[in-house]
């Protein structure tokens, strides 16, 4: 760890390095300044406005009203101007400007004010108060860069967070699901019987398309299908006759782009909850379908249904997470009671047909 | 000979476990295969096998709940395909438990421990299964017991409360259901088999008393030993008796 030392140069050349990218703006900068603070900042101008109409010499008051107001105004928007860049060198150029403020308003003086002693005394008020208005836009600027460098790394905590969620998801390979299929391969492969090539051949298909397949981003769903696909003929080598699914896609969908394991996700809970403690087991559907601006994903068995409390797991909340980050707000996840009772999960996710 | 009593929902592994008990302990007999927890139950009841090997996750009952309601009547082997967190209980050497798919070498080790409590003498000193079951039930979630029955009773379906029911009786493929008071007494059939309305009924409500016979203990008068190994209950308000099998006679040993 290094040493905390010096920065010399924030002494003649204050405020932050690097200016912020116009996207790190727009994602932590991008509030303005509240109303309390607005007020807070006016109140504390029209006080200090005030203190110096008292300090001013007698028969000046005019010239102190306008210089102060200038001065107001001016550091009104500069503020605001820094509001929008707060880095040093729009510091450094708002400070050059209150310098030659400050000159022109020495020249006012001396130009307005012959006698030099009442001068002076007006140089004091207006030069104390164009003094401070570097330091305000120099407070200005600091907590600005501080604020949204805080916001920033706030959202890049989150983020990370979800990454290590999504990296979770991949190793969330059920144990369960691999040593059952594992223990019946062993028993096919034993007895030598024609079933063991076939399981065999969709678990390889099922690990080869989960394995790689949250590494990327996002995934088109017809590359999902396929997973859930060797999922369901794994399930269906096990389960025998209590398991039977259909896949209904329109196929304009294939190019749907959507994060990795989703509709994996929601047919494994289908089949885990829904239907394998049905002592019949049960059917599985799998529906897609295209509206105007939507795709709507539909996943339903004819199990127990919902629980009377739906209780989230960590893969729920994981799937709506990620929708929301990769889909957009308008992707949404629904969960509840098939209509022929069951389960249903509901996926919404925007589509436009017309760039698939 | 031992009995011995399989269950589980997949079949390969059952014809696996199956297959390496004939190899491990060819002088045992399997007299049963069970492919859900229901089924095991019952089966249980109608075999009376001393040695019961479950898996752990199956439909209607699970294996856990089939071994609390074993007991002590038989010794339970739990058989799993992954080392849960919950098999950690069974470390205390109480019941054993197997991976799938199970290896012979292993198993022939389960097979001695079990021959060992087997003897009569050895039986005295076991550790309270019932404890490790209660903390192993505690665990797993399950659905709410059922509240209403749906009885076609001609042309309507009447709604029965289930805790308006005094008993269920199993007749053949039907499950008759007898509900209501003395006055207003009426019973229906519904299509559900007993054996797996068992699973769906409150545990602290409904006891099972034969492999035919569930009643609300609300309703029990007074449990009648006849002679030894006879037992039938009495109703409050009813004439009829009813039946306790010798599983369930432990239910009725008085205070």
């Amino acid at each position: 760890m290094r040493s905390p030392r010096i920065e010399w140069h924030q002494l003649w050349y204050p405020g932050r390095r690097t200016p912020f990218t116009a996207d790190e703006m727009a994602r932590a900068g991008s509030n303005a300044p509240g109303p309390t603070m607005v007020v807070a900042v006016l109140s504390n101008v029209l006080m200090l406005g005030a203190l110096a109409m008292q300090l001013a010499p007698r028969g000046q008051a005019w010239q102190v009203a306008l210089s102060m107001s200038l001065m107001a105004v001016a550091g009104g928007l500069a503020a605001r101007w820094l509001w929008w860049q707060p880095w040093r060198r729009p510091l450094m150029q708002v400070s050059i400007g209150i310098v030659v403020l400050l000159l022109v308003l020495a020249f006012f003086i001396r130009w307005q004010v012959p006698n030099r002693d009442d001068r002076q005394g007006l140089a004091l008020v207006v030069g104390g108060g164009c003094a401070m208005l570097p330091l305000l836009m120099w407070f200005l600027v600091i907590w600005r860069a501080q604020q949204i460098e805080g916001r920033l790394r706030e959202l890049a905590e989150r983020e990370q967070a979800i990454e290590m969620a999504r990296r979770l998801t991949a190793a969330q390979l059920e144990p369960h699901f691999l040593f059952n299929t594992l223990a019946s391969l062993q028993h096919w492969v034993q007895t030598k019987d024609d079933r063991a090539a076939p399981l065999l051949s969709a678990l390889t298909g099922y690990l080869r398309a989960t394995l790689p397949m949250f590494k990327r981003p996002l995934l088109a769903l017809a590359d999902e299908l396929l997973a859930v696909e060797r999922y369901l003929q794994v399930m269906q080598a096990r389960m025998g006759s209590r398991l039977t699914w259909h896949i209904h896609l329109d196929p304009a969908l294939h190019t749907l782009q959507l994060p990795p394991g989703v509709l994996l996700t929601l047919v494994e809970n289908a089949v885990m909850h829904g239907l394998e403690p049905q002592l019949a087991g049960g059917e599985l559907h799998i529906r897609g379908t295209r509206q105007a601006q939507q795709a709507l994903i539909e996943v339903s068995d004819n199990g127990a249904g919902p629980p009377a409390e739906l209780h989230e797991g960590v893969g729920l909340s994981n799937i709506r997470q990620r929708l929301q980050l990769t889909c957009g707000p308008t992707a949404a996840l629904e969960l509840g009671a098939a209509p022929g009772g069951g389960f249903r999960a509901q996926l919404l996710l925007p589509f436009n047909s017309a760039t698939p | 000979m031992t009995r011995i009593l399989i269950a589980d929902d997949e079949e390969a592994p059952r014809e696996q476990l199956l297959a390496a008990l004939r190899l491990a302990w060819p002088s045992a007999q399997v007299v049963a295969t069970a492919v859900n927890g229901v089924d095991a139950w019952d089966a249980f009841l109608e075999h009376e096998p001393e040695v019961c090997f479950l898996d752990i996750r199956m439909p209607g009952l699970s294996g856990i709940d089939v071994a609390r309601r074993i007991g002590q009547q038989a010794q339970v082997v739990f058989v799993t395909a992954y080392d849960d967190h919950a098999l950690s209980a069974f470390d205390a050497g109480a019941v054993d438990y197997l991976l799938k798919p199970v290896e012979t070498e292993r198993l022939a080790q389960t097979v001695q421990r079990l021959q060992a409590r087997l003897t009569p003498s050895a039986s005295a000193g076991l550790p309270d299964m019932q404890t490790l079951l209660r903390q192993l039930t505690e665990q797993s979630r399950r659905a709410p017991p059922l509240a209403v029955l749906q009885a076609a009773v001609g042309r309507e379906v009447r709604m029965i409360r289930t805790d308006e029911v005094v008993y269920f009786e199993s007749d053949s493929r039907y499950t008759r259901v007898v509900h209501g008071n003395a006055n207003a007494g009426a019973d229906a059939l519904i299509r559900t088999p007993l054996k797996e309305l068992l699973a769906q009924l409150d545990e602290q409500l409904f006891w099972q008393v034969h492999r035919s016979v569930i009643v609300n203990h609300r309703h029990i008068a007074a449990a009648v030993r006849v002679d030894e190994g006879h037992m039938h209950l009495t109703l409050r308000g009813r004439p009829e008796t009813l039946p306790v099998s010798r599983h369930f006679q432990a239910l009725f040993k008085g205070q």
